[in-house]
């Protein structure tokens, strides 16, 4: 079925130009990125009628550039863009993006954007919870200029987030890691094409004894209205020798943080004993990507 | 409010009249008379309506036509050449990958796609490249097959 | 066997050039000058009546051009389901095309047709209905209950049908038994996921003439629901046979609300009316049914059957449609009659709820027993230290035995024996390892099932439609036509008609062409479903051409001035029999045949050397002679994740008899298709609905989940054992159903061989598996 009718169709060509429209129509536009998040919302009549459609496709957000040892990503550009991007490939402490891009279907990773996947602040979506594991942030540009969001707390529940009137998000910016990072993503799904039953992002750090001196474990999927971090299992981590037995303990700790949901794909019990096999798993993977084997 | 664009589909120009929600699937299918991209679900997944923008494969029903002045837009009916079929479309008869047909047109573009970028791909590539399309009728085997014959 | 040239053949699909490049054959292409489109609105409740509706602001919106209501259609009862005549008294008539009450969350209220989609969309949001909500009920068992909600006045207790077969006397049979055994296997709600919509397009003439075009399995069964529903002679309703469709497995097998709006609308409007179902809308128009199999078994010690008993319940949604035979077919075919026994009982009742209606899909209540019986039979030889495959050997039916099913026959071919035996083989059955013996988290285990039995040509059911006719018609260019009226929806119908045509008539199969058909031109034929096609319609088909041969061959006698008995074709050429001397290319005949007696040439008048002239052509209209059974075993390897519960097929067998094999390539690709339908029964798909409100919560493809190319295994092999069933168009018997069949089972059981423990509840998810490992 066709979408929502929009009466008008703009495509503003600077970040400003997109500002000023926003603040003309108000609640009364949709900013459109791939589409392919709209289009399923539209399609399936979840939409109210629109004054208009306003791309970013023009709007000259479609970088991927390093900036120091950060990232900065622009809102547009698509997850195929960014896993092909130089200052992505091959580095340990950006795998958990690598690994979160493995599983959406090409013709997704050509039309989805990073910014559409994180403005969407839909749950069940991958790259954002590998994005928190980085400690990112988003840039939201509005009317009072940019302002930098943590991704934690960009999110505020299903499809609401920290944007304001008249802001939108302009980039991504993944912050310089410490030396002996590495970060990985894992997801539990059905089929090749399916959203989150369960994902998890893991970063951890360390140091030359190999001491963990750093860590970040975040779940997304059916746990609720935002991504959560699994506090405890990450103290549990911090400043401690790892070892398979240390990895296995700290998983099990996630149940203090992960409340996940029951639905019908599955039953949060499910989700929480899964939930403990993908910590490990993923930070198992992690630290192999700087040489450790605990698997 | 429907507006006047240019699209330049398997070599060709058309000017057509959009409304800001139409999608390529829906344009191509009703207004310029292509009906080799299908509609299976409009909700992205099922990979019937897959065409390529600039050469990178695409559901057409989740994107929106008036994104696309300006962008090469192939499709199945842009595959063959002078009467000659794509090696694509020669494997899929032969290796008999072809059943009800709907989701062919979909998995050859993907395929395609594919293909521009890997000359000699594993059957795991193939499998991963057209993960997004789904078919009922093969259970896929002839279509991997099909597509590592292009391949060669 | 005698020597074939084209059955047997991996011949190109006739259709496939035509697909690949762009598949311009879809009914889902059909558009008329002026054409509108339709859409219905939808009952957000699962039961409730309706109060009132209002629909004068939709009908005021500009491009509206008509509208309906309930009061506005014909109110006549019918059963939706093709292949069974409007008025057997097996069926249940509860369908009416628009009702004052619904039954499920999202029966049709209304409906409008339009100059633009968008435009009937929005007048849909103008309709003003007022509903009195009733109570519902969406458990089978909870519908059984006294005091549930009623939701038919005709079924007390919810109970749409009630049936019991059986023969000997189980109680009696019990009673030899050394051991006796108790299970209850539970199947869920999945979808046949045609990728083509339903979609319709109808238009009407002046005199109310209708002609529909529709993505459907049987264009006779539609023309003849459909005339019923609107209570007009058969004879105002013509349906045009689409070249091919993309797909249906049973899914497009019963008049949907789609044809008959569109009719209303199309007569209202006097104008074609198009409807393209959503795929939200095809999620809750069709379904195969959740069956609830308790099954009680005697053996003795070594194995043999000594009772059966089993009591299905059949949940069949907000009508009872397919469910009024599903539920026989399933007792008869999915348990009966399966293995010898010699005291044999089923009960069984198809259940209404405020769910959606059940369909058809193939295997049509085949898998929803095999997974019981299959799966406990494993049990059975878990517990008793059995052999799975000496246990099944012992129990089956034997070539030459009576057809357990009708004892006018006999089993002629039936080499179940082969396929375990060679199955096993090949599969390297004699390497398994005892249940849950693998070490390490991922654990492997194989298992295998079978179908020992299957109706290929249906014969004997009561109140179904077998017949087939064809016309076979030879072209002055040395091709034929071949007007049939089986719909090809992706089952290589099409491929295998025409090899058949091919053989009989000595062309090429790529001599044979499939001509445009309706229901005005062609004979009857029963649907495309139940495995029929090759073997019915293929009879017909062979019958057709066959005449045509002898035709030919009376023709071409005059021009070899010898007996038609002497003469045969090959590749195209008539000639005398077993010499090269003279050959007449078919064409030749043909076009001396139409040519006019006499012809004006430079040298005068000439006549043509053949006397009788003609179009050279043959019909057959006939019912099939037999009842041959396919027998069918498959062989899965699995790997789970014993922390996860995931579970990953890596490879299968599957050894078929088959018969003959006419087409090999259609032949592998009907397999590797029904694995992939039958282990997404097995582990992921669930058409899954609010228990509270009864709204569909898997209506897209982001929910309900399907096989992708990533989940299926790599190696999916097909043995065919092939048998030359005297009865079959060249030898040939049944395959489509039996592929999708034992997958289920076969998959349970070697999850049980992985992790050692049994599953009796489908969809088989990661969470079920660990549940039953006793880690949740
Ligand atoms: C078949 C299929 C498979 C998928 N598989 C996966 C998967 O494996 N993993 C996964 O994570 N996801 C998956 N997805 C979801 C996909 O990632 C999202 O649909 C996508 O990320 C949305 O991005 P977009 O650019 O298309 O956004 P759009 O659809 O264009 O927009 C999404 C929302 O964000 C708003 N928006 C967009 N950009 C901005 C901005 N810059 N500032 C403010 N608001 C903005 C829009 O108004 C809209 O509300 C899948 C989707 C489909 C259809
Ligand atoms: S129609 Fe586009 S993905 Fe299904
Ligand atoms: S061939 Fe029918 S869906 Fe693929």
């Amino acid at each position: 079925m066709a979408a929502a009718p929009f009466k008008q169709y703009r495509s503003p060509e600077s970040s400003q130009e997109v500002v000023e429209l926003l603040t003309r129509y108000g609640e009364a536009a949709v900013l459109l990125a791939g589409g392919t998040f709209l289009h399923g919302l539209a399609a399936r009549g979840l939409m109210s009628k629109m004054e208009a459609l306003i791309s970013l496709q023009k709007a000259g957000l479609d970088y991927v550039k390093p900036q120091g040892g950060s990232l900065t990503i622009g809102a547009m550009a698509t997850f195929r863009e960014l896993l092909d991007a130089s200052p992505v490939k091959g580095r340990p402490e950006l795998g958990a993006i690598a690994d979160a891009l493995e599983y959406p279907p090409p013709q997704i990773l050509n039309a989805a954007t990073v910014g559409g996947s994180t403005a969407s602040a839909y749950p069940l979506f991958d790259l954002p919870v590998a994005l928190i594991a980085l400690g990112g942030a988003v840039v939201a540009q509005g009317p009072g200029g940019r302002r930098e969001i943590k991704l934690e707390q960009f999110f505020l529940d299903y499809f609401r987030h920290a944007l304001g009137k008249g802001e939108f998000l302009a980039e991504v910016i993944v912050p310089k890691l410490p030396d002996r990072s590495a970060s990985a993503f894992l997801k539990l799904e059905t089929n090749a094409n399916d959203l989150a039953l369960l994902n998890v992002g893991v970063r951890v750090t360390i140091d030359e004894e190999g001491l963990c001196r750093g860590a970040v474990v975040a779940f997304g999927g059916g746990i609720g209205g935002v991504p959560v971090r699994a506090a405890t299992c990450e103290t549990y981590l911090e400043g401690s020798r790892l070892s398979a037995k240390l990895l296995d303990e700290s998983a099990q700790a996630v149940t203090h943080d992960v409340h996940p949901i029951s639905d019908h794909r599955a039953s949060a019990r499910y989700r929480a004993t899964a939930a403990k096999v993908l910590a490990r798993r993923a930070l198992i993977r992690a630290l192999a990507r700087l040489g450790l084997e605990f698997g | 409010m429907k507006q006047v664009i240019n699209l330049e589909l398997n070599g060709e120009r058309y000017e057509v009249a959009v409304a800001p929600h139409a999608t390529l699937l829906e344009v191509m299918r009703r207004e310029l008379g292509l009906v080799g991209a299908k509609k299976g679900c409009d909700t992205g997944g099922c990979g019937c309506c897959t065409v390529l923008v600039d050469d990178r494969a695409v559901y057409s029903c989740m994107t929106y036509a008036m994104t696309l002045e300006g962008k090469k837009i192939t499709t199945i009916e842009g595959l063959a050449r002078d009467g000659k079929l794509d090696p694509l479309q020669q494997a899929f008869i032969e290796a008999g990958a072809v059943q009800c047909g709907y989701c062919t047109c979909g998995m050859i573009m993907a395929a395609k796609a594919f293909l521009l970028n890997s000359r000699s791909p594993t059957e795991a590539q193939i499998r991963q490249a057209i993960a997004g399309n789904l078919c009922r009728c093969t259970g896929y085997r002839k279509i991997v097959e099909a597509i590592g014959l292009a391949a060669r | 066997m005698s020597e074939l040239s084209v059955v047997g053949q991996r011949v190109r699909s006739p259709d496939a050039y035509d697909k690949v490049t762009g598949g311009k054959g879809f009914p889902v292409n059909v558009r008329l000058p002026g054409m509108l489109h339709g859409k219905l609105l939808r009952s957000p409740y699962a039961h409730a009546r309706i109060v009132r509706i209002d629909t004068a602001k939709a009908e005021k919106l500009p491009g509206v051009k008509a509208v309906l209501t309930p009061s506005a259609v014909p109110q006549i009862k019918y059963h939706s389901v093709f292949f069974a005549p409007n008025l057997d008294p097996g069926m249940v008539r509860d369908m009416l095309i628009l009702s004052d009450t619904v039954r499920f969350a999202g029966e049709p209220v209304a409906a409008v047709a339009a100059t633009e989609l968008e435009i009937a969309e929005e007048a849909l949001e103008l309709i003003d209905v007022e509903y009195d909500v009733l109570p519902a009920v969406f458990d089978p068992g909870e519908a059984m209950r006294p005091g549930a909600p009623q939701i038919w006045e005709h079924a007390p207790n919810n109970v749409a049908v009630n049936l019991s077969f059986g023969f000997g006397d189980v109680e009696q049979g019990f009673k030899q038994a050394d051991y006796v055994f108790e299970n209850t296997y539970q199947t869920q709600r999945v979808h046949t996921c045609y990728m083509e919509p339903r979609v319709c397009v109808v238009d009407s003439d002046r005199q109310g003439d209708l002609t529909v075009w529709s993505s459907t399995q049987h264009i006779f069964g539609l023309q003849e629901k459909l005339a019923f529903a609107l209570g007009l002679p058969i004879s105002k309703v013509r349906v045009v046979k689409p070249r091919y469709i993309g797909g249906g497995f049973g899914g497009k097998l019963d008049l949907g609300y789609i044809e008959p709006v569109c009719a209303l609308l199309s007569l209202k409007s006097g104008r074609p009316v198009r409807i393209e179902q959503t795929r939200y809308e095809d999620f809750i128009t069709t379904a195969r049914h959740p069956v609830k199999v308790q099954l009680r078994t005697g053996v003795k010690k070594d194995g043999t059957f000594t009772a059966r008993y089993a009591k299905s319940i059949l949940e069949t949604g907000a009508h009872a449609t397919h469910g009024a035979v599903v539920l026989p077919v399933h007792g008869l075919m999915g348990f009966l009659l399966t293995y010898r026994c010699p005291d044999v009982k089923w009960e069984g009742c198809a259940v209404y709820t405020n769910n959606m209606i059940g369909g058809g899909f193939r295997g049509y209540g085949g898998p929803q027993g095999a997974f019981a019986v299959e799966s406990q039979i494993d049990e059975i030889c878990e517990e008793l230290k059995l052999d799975p495959i000496a246990f099944r050997l012992k129990n089956a039916h034997r070539e030459a035995d009576p057809h357990p099913f009708n004892p006018n026959f006999t089993l002629s071919t039936y080499r179940l024996d082969e396929c375990l035996k060679r199955g096993a083989q090949e599969f390297e059955w004699s390497k398994r390892q005892s249940a849950g013996s693998g070490s390490g988290t991922k654990k492997r285990g194989i298992g295998f099932a079978c179908q020992p039995l299957w109706v290929s040509g249906c014969v004997g059911f009561p109140g179904i439609y077998e017949h087939s006719g064809a016309i076979v018609k030879l072209n002055v260019d040395g091709t034929a036509d071949l007007s049939i009226a089986t719909v090809d929806m992706g089952c290589g119908q099409n491929a295998v008609l025409s090899q058949i045509v091919a053989e009989e008539l000595g062309v090429s199969a790529d001599a044979v062409r499939i001509a445009y058909a309706d229901t005005q031109t062609v004979p009857f034929d029963a649907p495309t479903h139940a495995s029929r096609v090759t073997y019915s319609a293929g009879n017909a088909v062979k019958v057709a051409a066959g005449s045509a041969r002898k035709r030919l061959l009376e023709v071409a006698s005059q021009l070899f001035g010898a007996s038609p008995d002497d003469l045969e074709v090959v590749n195209g050429r008539v000639r005398l029999k077993g010499s090269r001397a003279k050959e007449i290319p078919i064409a030749e005949v043909v076009e001396l045949a139409g040519a006019p007696a006499l012809t004006l040439g430079l040298e005068g008048n000439q006549r043509t050397p053949i006397a009788d002239k003609g179009t050279i052509l043959g019909t057959s209209s006939l019912a099939p002679a037999s009842n041959p059974s396919p027998a069918t075993a498959e062989f899965v390897e699995v790997e789970v994740d014993t922390e996860t519960g995931e579970v990953r097929p890596l490879r299968a067998l599957f050894a078929h008899d088959i018969g003959r094999v006419i087409s090999p390539l259609g032949a592998e690709g009907q397999v590797e298709g029904g694995f992939q339908q039958g282990m997404g029964f097995a582990l992921m798909e669930n058409l899954v609905f609010d228990s509270e409100t009864g709204s569909c919560l898997a209506g897209d493809f982001l929910n309900y989940k399907i096989p992708t190319a990533i989940e299926m295994p790599g190696e999916i092999k097909s043995l065919f054992i092939e048998s030359n069933e005297p009865s079959g168009p060249f030898g040939a018997k049944a395959l489509a159903e039996p592929c999708l069949i034992v997958p289920a089972p076969a998959i349970a059981n070697a999850i049980y061989n992985a992790i050692g423990v049994r599953v009796r509840e489908l969809p088989i998810t990661p969470e079920k598996i660990l549940a039953a490992l006793g880690k949740l």
